[in-house]
């Protein structure tokens, strides 16, 4: 099929676009000269690399996914809260074990107490959501809006009243960012990113029926209510990686699916996405590179995509057809 | 299909009471009855959509319940009138969704064969690469209807099928149904508002009144005076158009 042919060489379009720009990210004013210096620089370098490219695809991915299931496209998980979500439930571990706790100081094993929580509390919370919401959009988006503070004012109120050397502790080493990235779970999340994949793979398959609307996918056989829950725990756990690793990135996801949306045209989910976590590679690293090169580290790269993605959410709110 | 003691409550708030009807093979049953009177519920509990509170619905012997999706969704579809999709899709890629049932998404020459002639069937070929959201409302509706003629199944249950449609695209609806049903032999349910339409097409009424079945026959037996005063609380005259009882109603 034509069709097909198209949409492959898009995707290896991206694909070489995110490869130079991960090349470049590597290279762009290293010290080749100098073997000590190049040997610093790749070791800094290669584990950002390669937190960018998971967390590029589990936010970009998740999106998509989770678009689909809200059978809207200008929301997205983080929209909904469910970063502030994580970040809560992570503040809570350290307020009630307390940083002297193995559960705090083993950075591994924190995240896989935070992803148990997270994987239990965030399905629960969205599932009922969708539920008591019976999947108006406007209800939907507008209960997220109230959670996502709700929560952030919860992680507030437990660091302020939390023992002073228990907040210093909960800044340093738990709250990521782009210039605190959390590189040492990078195995943890690549194994769980690919288990929740295999875990998923025939929900996945079944996205593009889901994707017609509830009543369509169980007319033509699919197991709906099932099928949405699980995709919604492998939502919920991709964006806890996500966090995990960089912090919160609220507008990121909304802006690589609608371009990879915008960019392939079609309801094949494996395409859309693929683009979406392709199109985050080049934003992170693309930014990274700006950020690193060009501003000298005084900008970081979340405020870019906070910016452009909530400017591009208003424009998407405002041209949206009325469905 | 045999349905007995359906029942659906919202709350304490009984929508269906233990409804007890079949559904006769190979004809076309319409429901009709005032707003609220559970004949949409009906059908969703009969195609699975909406949960029941009590009662069987006995497909082929089986309780609907109790069978397999997949299987199930060879042997019944159900058209809503919730179809709002947000993808760019054409119409042969929604028609093609029709045989998931039996491929997954890897379809092989018989599907594509089935998609063709489906296409054909429903006058669908000029603008089979046209996306959905272009279409007008009825030619929308006809794709939609190209999709259950691939889905293959021998039951088709259609939820307000003329909805929305103008006067000229309704009655055309209306006689697609009228041909499902003689010309491929599938077993056909409506849900209809608009009586004249289930009173020419279809061959049995069945008419749902706060929730119970008030009368249920052939077109003749419901279609009279009496029996559309109890069921609306309005006064209608009756007419025999084509050897078909039409009512009129100011």
């Amino acid at each position: 099929m034509i069709l097909q042919k198209e949409q492959g060489r898009k995707i290896a379009v991206l694909s070489i676009l995110v490869a130079a720009a991960a090349i470049s990210y590597m290279l762009i004013n290293v010290d080749f000269g100098n073997t000590r210096f190049f040997h610093y620089s790749m070791r800094i370098r290669t584990p950002k690399l390669i937190t960018m490219f998971i967390v590029s695809f589990a936010i970009g991915s998740a999106a998509i996914v989770f678009q689909t299931l809200v059978n809207n496209t200008i929301v997205t998980p983080c929209l909904l809260g469910m970063d502030a979500l994580y970040t809560m439930l992570h503040t809570a571990v350290v307020f009630f074990a307390g940083t002297g706790s193995i559960l705090v100081l083993n950075r591994r094993l924190a995240f896989g107490v935070d992803i148990l929580l997270m994987g239990l509390i965030g399905t629960f919370i969205y599932d009922f959501l969708f539920r008591k919401t019976k999947h108006n959009i406007l209800y939907v988006l507008l209960i997220g809006t109230v959670m996502s503070s709700l929560f952030g004012s919860l992680q507030s109120v437990m660091t302020r009243v939390m023992d002073p050397n228990d907040y210093d502790a909960l800044l340093a080493t738990l709250v990521a960012s782009f210039s605190n990235m959390n590189s040492q779970i990078i195995w943890a999340a690549v194994v769980l990113l690919a288990g929740v994949m295999i875990f998923l793979r025939r929900d996945i398959a079944l996205l593009d029926i889901i994707a017609l609307g509830k009543d369509q996918a169980i007319n033509l056989g699919v197991d709906y209510n099932r099928s949405i829950r699980r995709l919604l725990l492998g939502v919920t756990l991709y964006i806890a990686i996500a966090t995990a690793m960089v912090g919160p990135l609220a507008f990121m996801g909304l802006i690589t699916a609608n371009l990879s949306r915008k960019f392939f045209k079609t309801y094949k989910h494996s395409y859309l996405i693929m683009g979406s976590a392709l199109f985050g590679m080049m934003m992170l690293i693309g930014g990274e590179i700006m950020v690193q090169q060009i501003f000298a580290y005084n900008i970081p790269i979340s405020v870019f995509i906070t910016v452009a993605g909530g400017l591009y959410f208003l424009y998407l709110l405002l041209t949206q057809k009325k469905a | 299909m045999k349905i007995r003691n359906l029942t659906k409550k919202y709350d304490e708030n009984v929508v269906v009471d233990s409804a007890n009807f079949e559904i006769p093979q190979g004809k076309i049953l319409s429901l009709i009855g005032p707003n609220g009177a559970g004949k949409s519920t009906v059908m969703g509990m009969i195609s699975r959509l909406i949960a029941r509170d009590a009662g069987i619905i006995d497909f082929d012997g089986k309780d609907i319940s109790r069978w397999k999706d997949r299987e199930l969704s060879k042997r019944l579809a159900i058209l809503t009138q919730q179809n709002s999709i947000q993808m760019r899709l054409t119409v042969r890629e929604l028609v093609a969704f029709g045989r998931f049932p039996y491929s997954g998404s890897h379809l092989n020459e018989e599907d594509q064969a089935i998609i063709d002639r489906s296409i054909k069937y429903m006058e669908l070929e000029e603008m089979e690469h046209c996306f959905i959201d272009e279409l007008s409302g009825g030619q929308r509706q006809r794709a939609y209807i190209a999709m259950v003629i691939a889905q293959d199944t021998d039951y088709v249950l259609l939820d307000e099928p003329t909805n929305n449609l103008d006067i000229y695209h309704a009655s055309n609806m209306m006689k697609m149904v009228r041909k499902l049903c003689d010309e491929l032999g599938k077993t056909v349910v409506l849900v209809l508002h608009e009586i004249n339409y289930a009173a020419f097409y279809s061959d049995y009424i069945c008419a749902f009144v706060g929730g119970k079945i008030e009368k249920i026959g052939t077109v003749n037996e419901v279609m009279t005076k009496e029996n559309l005063y109890e069921i609306y609380n309005v006064d209608f005259e009756i007419m025999e158009i084509e050897g078909k009882p039409l009512s009129i109603y100011y």
